[in-house]
């Protein structure tokens, strides 16, 4: 990227809530009571038990024993908590690692997080860590006397039921380790919080507290984030079109099937057959864009031509809905084709895109190249979303050809602008703001 | 030089890629030869072209994958092919109501292929023009004259009344593809409205072609450099048909 413009989808800088406490203080009932309170999608507790330290053989005969001190800072593994964090707050996905209360280890497979509007921290540290700590929106801290978090503590049906120890170990654990390391690290969390909660979730007035700040938090995001694409509009008016836009040649036959495609009178049959021959051309197109290396070939008659091959895999993305109309042309060029998918929509009183759903091939950002399709593009608004997505999962820019019926100057404007390196294949060009007509038309609803 | 050597030659490269790469950035590989020919129409030599040329003329590509990539080529041929129809203009209403200046294309088509070879590219054909009527031609060598012989025709009866794509993927001397035409020509079908389509085409053909035919067109996706001592193009493909049906 030239480094021209850049604009960062409204659910990048996430607002992180730490919430701390001693064992029992009710942080995950509090959190838990947060996300139900905000009534938002896209709010994700994450629990700092994922970030235990893989135990060494020594700690492990430990902690089977339930000698290990798991209440102590040391237990957690804070570099890899801060790098997940940070990596969240960029926008990017991450790695959530799944730590096993039985066997006191990581197991092999993690859990991804991307794109949360709000990710709550819930853990006896979670105030513990400077690092930690720089990357919060709002720190709480959940007070509770502990005479409860100790009758909490010994409903052994908790701990039992949800991570699998026995009883023994439960009153062993809490009188050897708990209890010391409240007064030594936790409770001195208390002086950085900048609230306390008493009594958790009985605590009506601190909720609506924290639950306002935190909206206030996500409006003063959202103006942010449309006032960044209005700047982008503007600019498109005075300049021309960037030379990676390819717009399909205008044949008396494309004009034709144009024709038929947009009448209001051609019943779905045709309508069905003459996008699907356009979708065709469309993706031919697009794949000229793609990376091809010299190759050398034999001819069955034994002379030799000097020709050319894809230099490795293409996918595809398909942006919801529009973009499965061109799903039957995408086939019959690349009939296995890797296909993600991914849904955008506008909040219909903000206009702000949210990413409803996705679904991208695992190595997706080793692939040579990634086809993103869209049937009709007017604002560019979900188009340059798809495009973050796809950044934010390793895709380089440089690697993504976006092919589209239909784009106004405006959209393609802002996607090569935010985007440099990104190839457009555009069917036609269009009036600015067009409705998305050619999905209903398609799909019949 | 002898032939083995001549060969092992490959023709001049080129780089090949968009317009916005600069040539360092396109890689080089045999593109067209150019024909100074108003009728004949080559396929823009974009890379995704040279790749799928690429995978068909392969020796070692297998038949499920030569079908395939013939396939998507015969349709980018056809495609073009269809551009040379006459069109009248057809404004319409769209459907969120606006105007829009269409387009629609006047005059019948049919397809006829040159058995067997040229019936491979039927599907290509069917799947831009859903009911095309499509006619056959079979034309062999004459075993005692060595010339081209017509076996076996059937055709549209109202064929003088349409345009006709003239199917055959490989253009080397031409001869059963002048026999066809002289096929055509005797119904009544126009020069004019005849389109030859074919995927490999040889400049000796071409030639051969705008001498007999001149107000004839042909679609070709790539003219090769030419004409071998047994008349296989160099470097062509090998027998389509065989490739195409029972290799």
């Amino acid at each position: 990227m030239n480094g021209s413009s850049t604009l960062r989808p409204p659910w990048a800088d996430v607002s992180i809530i730490g919430i701390a406490g001693s064992s029992g203080s009710g942080k995950s009932t509090l959190s838990h009571a947060i996300v139900s309170k905000l009534n938002l999608p896209w709010v994700v507790i994450l629990s700092m038990d994922s970030f235990y330290k893989t135990l060494s053989p020594e700690s492990h005969r430990k902690a089977f024993l339930n000698e290990y001190d798991f209440d102590a800072p040391d237990a957690i593994d804070f570099d890899v908590l801060v790098e997940r964090l940070r990596d969240l707050k960029a926008g990017k996905r991450a790695e959530i690692p799944v730590y096993s209360f039985e066997k006191h280890a990581r197991v092999d497979k993690t859990t991804t997080i991307y794109s949360p509007h709000v990710l709550v921290l819930e853990g006896i540290f979670a105030l513990y860590d400077p690092k930690v700590m720089d990357l919060l929106d709002m720190k709480i801290f959940c007070e509770a006397d502990a005479d409860t978090c100790l009758s909490r503590r010994t409903q052994v049906l908790r701990d039992v039921r949800d991570r699998g120890r026995d009883i023994d170990g439960i009153i062993k654990q809490w009188f050897s380790f708990v209890k010391p390391n409240f007064e030594k690290y936790v409770d001195p969390q208390r002086k950085v919080a900048d609230i306390i909660v008493p009594r958790g979730v009985e605590n009506q007035v601190a909720m609506s507290m924290v639950v306002q700040f935190i909206q206030q938090k996500l409006l003063e995001k959202s103006s942010r984030h449309r006032a960044a694409l209005t700047e982008l509009e503007i600019a498109a008016e005075s300049e021309p079109l960037s030379d990676r836009v390819v717009i399909l040649p205008q044949t008396s036959q494309l004009h034709g099937m144009n024709t038929i495609i947009r009448n209001i009178d051609t019943d779905s049959e045709d309508f069905i057959f003459y996008f699907d021959r356009f979708a065709t051309l469309l993706v031919e197109q697009a794949l000229n864009n793609i990376p091809f290396a010299p190759v050398q070939i034999t001819t069955p008659q034994g002379y030799q031509y000097a020709g050319l091959r894809a230099r490795g895999q293409v996918s595809a993305v398909i942006l919801l809905r529009g973009g499965a109309a061109l799903e039957a042309g995408l086939r019959r060029v690349i009939p296995d084709c890797q296909t993600g998918r991914v849904l955008i929509q506008s909040n219909v009183r903000t206009g702000e895109p949210e990413l409803h759903y996705l679904v991208l091939p695992r190595d997706i950002d080793a692939h040579e190249a990634v086809l993103l399709l869209d049937a009709q593009m007017s604002s560019g608004g979900s188009a340059l979303m798809a495009v973050q997505v796809l950044a934010d999962h390793g895709v380089r820019p440089e690697r993504i050809v976006l092919a589209t019926y239909s784009a106004g100057r405006i959209g393609l404007h802002r996607l090569t602008t935010v985007f440099p390196g990104i190839a457009v294949v555009v069917g036609n060009l269009e009036r600015d703001v067009e409705e998305r007509w050619v999905e209903r038309r398609y799909f019949r609803c | 030089m002898s032939a083995q050597q001549d060969r092992l030659e490959v023709a001049p490269t080129r780089p090949v890629g968009p317009d916005y790469r600069s040539p360092s950035q396109k890689p080089a590989a045999t593109v067209s030869t150019d024909v100074d020919c108003e009728t004949v129409t080559i396929l823009p030599q974009t890379p995704q072209l040279i790749a799928l040329l690429s995978i068909i003329r392969d020796k070692n590509t297998d038949r499920g994958d030569f079908i395939f990539y013939s396939n998507r080529i015969i349709r980018l041929l056809v495609e073009e092919g269809l551009n040379h129809l006459p069109t009248v203009a057809r404004p319409v209403t769209t459907p969120v109501g606006r105007p829009y200046d269409g387009l629609a294309f006047e005059g019948k088509i049919c397809g006829v292929s040159i058995m067997r070879a040229g019936e491979a590219m039927e599907q290509g054909l069917r799947d831009c023009c859903r009911s095309v009527r499509i006619g056959k031609i079979l034309i062999q060598r004459d075993e005692e004259t060595a010339m081209p012989k017509l076996f076996y025709d059937k055709l549209p009866e109202d064929i003088a009344d349409r345009w006709v794509l003239l199917l055959d993927p490989m253009f080397a001397t031409g001869g059963s593809a002048i026999m066809a035409v002289e096929v055509l020509k005797s119904r009544g079908v126009k020069e004019e409205r005849i389109l030859f389509i074919n995927l490999i085409a040889s400049p000796e053909g071409i030639k051969n072609f705008a001498t007999k035919f001149p107000r004839l067109r042909v679609v070709t996706a790539f003219v090769d450099q030419g004409l071998d001592e047994k008349n296989y193009i160099i470097p062509g493909l090998g027998d389509f048909g065989d490739r195409y049906y029972t290799m």
